[in-house]
């Protein structure tokens, strides 16, 4: 067992407690907390430099992702290509930092839009209670029957490929998740006392419910935001991975991928799928240890 | 407890019955004249106009909407799922000889990734704070970060490719003969799909044992003088099951939609390959149908777990 | 051969949470009588549960037996618990057949997914070479001893199928089971209705007299003391300020605590108007604790003497104190 090295932080401790250098620090508990946590600062640093990365891409390479060189086919990495050229010459390393810009507008989008309306209607919902919150759980309970790439599958099969309706596509499928968590909180916060005050102060339902509950269920719904992101962005990549997602035209990080379904490039070309497959799974690790590190810091029955 | 299983039952029905409903109101909008959902292709182009015209009549399209749509349920719960715009095969023909093989994919998946990730979620809670934990944690955070497929294409390429140890797809080779030759072919597929099951699994596992072991009775058990193994697992782990089993169940969707993607990569020849072949033709009675079975298969399914924890919770029969 | 069952000797148990470390017991030595009843009385976060479940080795991961011996007189001879690997096997065979514990909910402290008659059966499993039906019997046998109606039905219940009442009764005959020397009872009234109180008390003083079972009652409640207890020992953030039979505490209160709790109680039959004394202030924070005697803040006997933690006075045989006016608060009696 740990006993000796716990024994040894016990011997510490008291030590110090003796000797009077012990204090209860209070403030800004949450961000303390996340900012100590190592894998936390990790997710943020690396979600920042692929974040700047895409956004910053004109800065960070000098050619243009759509560009077809046919002089430079298939090229492995060099000085002048960093991550090679792909089959019609155009340059990988850009295609990747153009591509992520789409990627996480997609995911990050979707993940904020589908979060407003589900966070909405599960807050106003679960606070009425009543008929409209009976409704409400039906329409979301008929969404989520579905397995989510069904559904999503289904949608593009009968409205058709585009960034914009793969935006809509998503927050259809989304909305249910925030919905249910919101509508959840909701119905513990609602019974606490603060909500009966209010109440008897005459202030109106939209006010209580948006204004005064929502603010203490932050803490989750944050959370959940960056769960949805990842989520998202895992989706948008296998979409297009399947040429069913983003079209082909506009590079996304699935897009580039799309090419990695030939087994000849998947053996001979590693440069053309393996870097764009490892900045997804960085990006979408780093969400998840962000989020993580989110509700570990905001969820208050977690002892130090 | 049959009282329990009826009263969800009941509950589910409903849901089925709107969604095919929703269903159906596709089918209707999307390219396609009815009466190919009805009988197949080759008939149909060796017939009339007038021959068509009375089929109609025959078939009663020619009636309200709720008609055709209670007409088109009566067949789809009999078992006649329609026609494949391509081919025109009878789609239940064409669910029936794929869905072995997804089975196949989803059952493994669903056996090792709830075996495996309850063992490792165990051993980190009672490990907690130790190295193993640690390291279990960042493996299972790595795990629903890379996207399945490619997580799939790495390994081909690794232990199919480079090693050569495992065949690179396909399921049912010409070279095999009995049934058990082609085991090798489900394990790159099955383990794939069952990554990210397993990774939430173990995860949730550790934290509902955490809770579990944080318990007065747990306090209980120990005054007894019982034996650590049996605190841990008989009292602790037993009462962490129950939200265990109940995450799985939440989970199941995810599985069945994970073997869509899975099955492409692997040109794994199940439903879920069938599913996306449908979308790129844009075969909507088949991707209507499939549609609809996924969801069937995932209301059966939420209601056997939540049997199954009925079972194995006392407190929740009562409820 | 003492007639002790139980003998704890300048005991420290320290948690350590956040970083902090709580003195929860600070230097605390008492004795259980074989066979009779030692109240321990004293506010919530005195202290009491930290001191029993150090002498069951069940304390939690972050705490730990800091100093002092725990001296369990058994038929083979003197054990030093403290001493005892947490879960060794000598222990755990302890824990159970020897050394008893009720708790405070018996809600929480049953398992939910698992029938009562197993609970209870558990402990004979490890603790008896009794066959599975001989193990049944008993199981029954003891519920009936508890007084529950029906056992040979209500052993195949799951807790939430019983009432409180019944559920600590349950918990009783759990603890029973094996004829333990000593019973730890860990305020088990607390959550219960007061008519289903009496009922307990009544049970425990039968298994006093009818298995002449050493018990260690914990409670915050005055009457309980008065009702059940053959000794007192009076409990103020971790020490023991107050020790001796109940009729030398509960009649000759020689410490201001002791004092101030006996004058809060309410009496029957004096009316509404009758002058309910509280005492004045409040619990010190565990993290935040004023130096040497800890009831000084709140006293009215307190001086400059009382900045230093007094010895215990040793009154008469049975009877001690830790206080340095004990003849001043004798005086204004």
């Amino acid at each position: 067992m740990a006993n000796a090295a716990l024994n040894r932080k016990f011997d510490r401790i008291r030590a110090r407690e003796e000797a009077g250098q012990n204090t209860t620090r209070s403030g800004g508990r949450a961000m303390r907390k996340l900012l100590s946590n190592p894998l936390a600062v990790a997710g943020l640093v690396i979600f920042t430099i692929i974040l700047l990365a895409s956004i910053f891409a004109p800065l960070l390479t000098p050619h243009d992702p759509q560009k077809i060189d046919l002089r430079a086919m298939l090229q492995s990495p060099s000085a002048e290509h960093w991550f090679g050229t792909d089959r019609t010459g155009r340059d990988v390393f850009a295609r990747i930092l153009y591509g992520g810009r789409v990627s996480i507008l997609v995911g990050l989008g979707s993940a904020l839009i589908a979060a407003v309306i589900g966070v909405g209607i599960g807050a106003y919902t679960g606070y009425r209670g009543g008929w409209v919150d009976a409704v409400a759980m039906r329409v979301s309970e008929v969404f989520m029957s579905f397995p989510q790439i069904i559904l999503v599958l289904l949608l593009v099969a009968i409205v058709g490929q585009s960034l914009l309706n793969l935006i809509v596509i998503f927050v259809l499928t989304g909305w249910g998740g925030m919905y249910r968590m919101s509508r959840a909180r909701m119905l513990s916060l609602r019974e606490e006392e603060y909500v009966q005050a209010l109440q008897s102060f005459g202030i109106p339902t939209l006010k209580i419910c948006y204004k005064h509950i929502l603010p203490n269920a932050m803490g989750p719904i944050m959370v959940n935001i960056t769960l949805t992101t990842a989520m998202f962005i895992l989706a948008e990549a296998g979409l297009s991975f399947l040429g069913l997602g983003v079209p082909l035209s506009i590079p996304t990080w699935g897009n580039i991928l799309n090419v990695a379904k030939d087994i000849r490039v998947l053996e001979n070309n590693w440069w053309m799928w393996l870097p764009v497959g490892t900045v997804i799974s960085l990006f979408v690790l780093s969400v998840n240890f962000i989020g993580d590190g989110l509700r570990d810091s905001t969820d208050p029955t977690l002892q130090g | 407890m049959l009282t329990f299983v009826i009263r969800r039952l009941l509950v589910t029905i409903p849901m089925l019955l709107v969604i095919s409903f929703l269903v159906y109101l596709g089918l209707e909008l999307t390219p396609g004249d009815a009466v190919s959902h009805m009988i197949d292709p080759e008939t149909a182009s060796r017939m009339t106009d007038e021959q068509f015209e009375e089929l109609r009549e025959a078939l009663g399209l020619n009636k309200t909407f709720i008609e055709r749509y209670l007409f088109w349920l009566g067949n789809v719960v009999q078992g006649d799922f329609g026609h494949s715009l391509s081919g025109g095969v009878a789609i239940s023909t064409i669910v029936l000889d794929r869905l072995p093989a997804t089975l196949e994919l989803s059952v493994f998946a669903l056996v090792f990734s709830t075996l495996f990730g309850c063992i490792l979620g165990t051993i980190s809670a009672l490990r907690r704070g130790s190295l193993a934990d640690s390291s279990l944690t960042v493996f299972g955070m790595i795990g629903v970060s890379i996207p399945e497929f490619f997580f799939g294409l790495v390994s081909i390429l690794i232990f199919a490719l480079h090693f050569d140890w495992l065949p690179v797809g396909g399921r049912l080779l010409p070279s095999y003969d009995s049934y058990f030759d082609h085991l090798p072919n489900i394990i790159l597929p099955g383990l794939v799909l069952s990554m990210m099951m397993t990774a939430g699994v173990m995860r949730y596992s550790r934290s509902a044992m955490l809770d579990s072991l944080s318990r007065e009775f747990i306090r209980t058990a120990r005054s007894k003088g019982l034996p650590e193994w049996r605190i841990n697992l008989i009292h602790g782990f037993r009462v962490a099951l129950t939200p265990v089993v109940v995450l799985i169940g939440f989970r199941l969707p995810t599985l069945i939609g994970g073997s869509v993607i899975i099955e492409e990569v692997f040109q794994w020849p199940g439903i879920g390959s069938e599913f996306i072949e449908a979308v790129r033709g844009a075969d909507y009675p088949l991707v209507m149908l499939i549609a609809l079975l996924s969801v069937f298969a995932v209301l059966m399914a939420s209601l056997i777990v939540d049997v199954l924890t009925a079972l194995i919770d006392p407190r929740v029969r009562l409820s | 051969m003492s007639d002790l069952a139980l003998s704890v000797d300048d005991l420290q148990t320290f948690f350590y949470t956040n970083r902090r470390c709580n003195k929860a017991v600070n230097g605390v030595s008492f004795e259980i009588r074989k066979g009779k009843t030692l109240g321990i009385v004293g506010e919530s976060g005195c202290g009491k549960s930290a001191m029993a479940s150090s002498i069951m080795q069940l304390l939690t991961r972050l705490s730990r037996i800091e100093g002092g011996a725990i001296t369990y007189h058994s038929d083979r001879g003197d054990i030093r618990i403290d001493q005892l690997d947490r879960d060794g096997a000598e222990m755990r065979a302890i824990r159970g057949e020897e050394i008893a514990m009720i708790f405070q909910d018996p809600m929480t402290a049953l398992n939910p997914v698992y029938t009562v008659g197993y609970q209870i059966g558990e402990a004979l499993r490890y603790h008896t070479d009794l066959d599975a039906p001989a193990r049944r019997a008993r199981v029954v046998e003891l519920l009936s001893d508890m007084g529950i109606p029906l056992p040979e039905k209500r052993a195949d219940e799951f807790p939430h199928q019983f009432s409180g009442g019944m559920r600590q009764r349950a918990m009783i005959a759990m603890a029973m089971s094996c004829n333990p020397k000593i019973l730890i009872a860990d305020e088990p009234t607390t959550a219960l209705d007061v008519t289903i109180q009496a009922q307990i008390f009544t049970l425990m003083n039968k298994l006093k007299e009818e298995n002449g079972t050493a018990i260690m009652l914990i409670t915050h409640d005055m009457g309980v003391i008065a009702e059940l207890a053959d000794d007192v020992a009076v409990m103020y953030m971790g020490n023991i300020v107050e020790a001796g039979t109940v009729d030398d505490v509960l009649r000759r209160p020689r410490h201001p605590y002791t004092r101030g709790l006996l004058d809060s109680i309410p009496v029957l039959g004096r009316g509404r108007d009758q002058e309910i004394k509280s005492i004045r202030g409040a619990t010190p924070d565990a993290y935040d604790r004023p130096t040497g005697c800890q009831f000084a803040p709140r006293c009215d006997f307190a001086t400059d003497a009382c900045k230093v933690m007094p010895d215990e006075d040793t009154l008469s045989e049975t009877h001690r104190v830790r206080c340095h006016h004990v003849r001043k608060v004798a005086e204004n009696a």
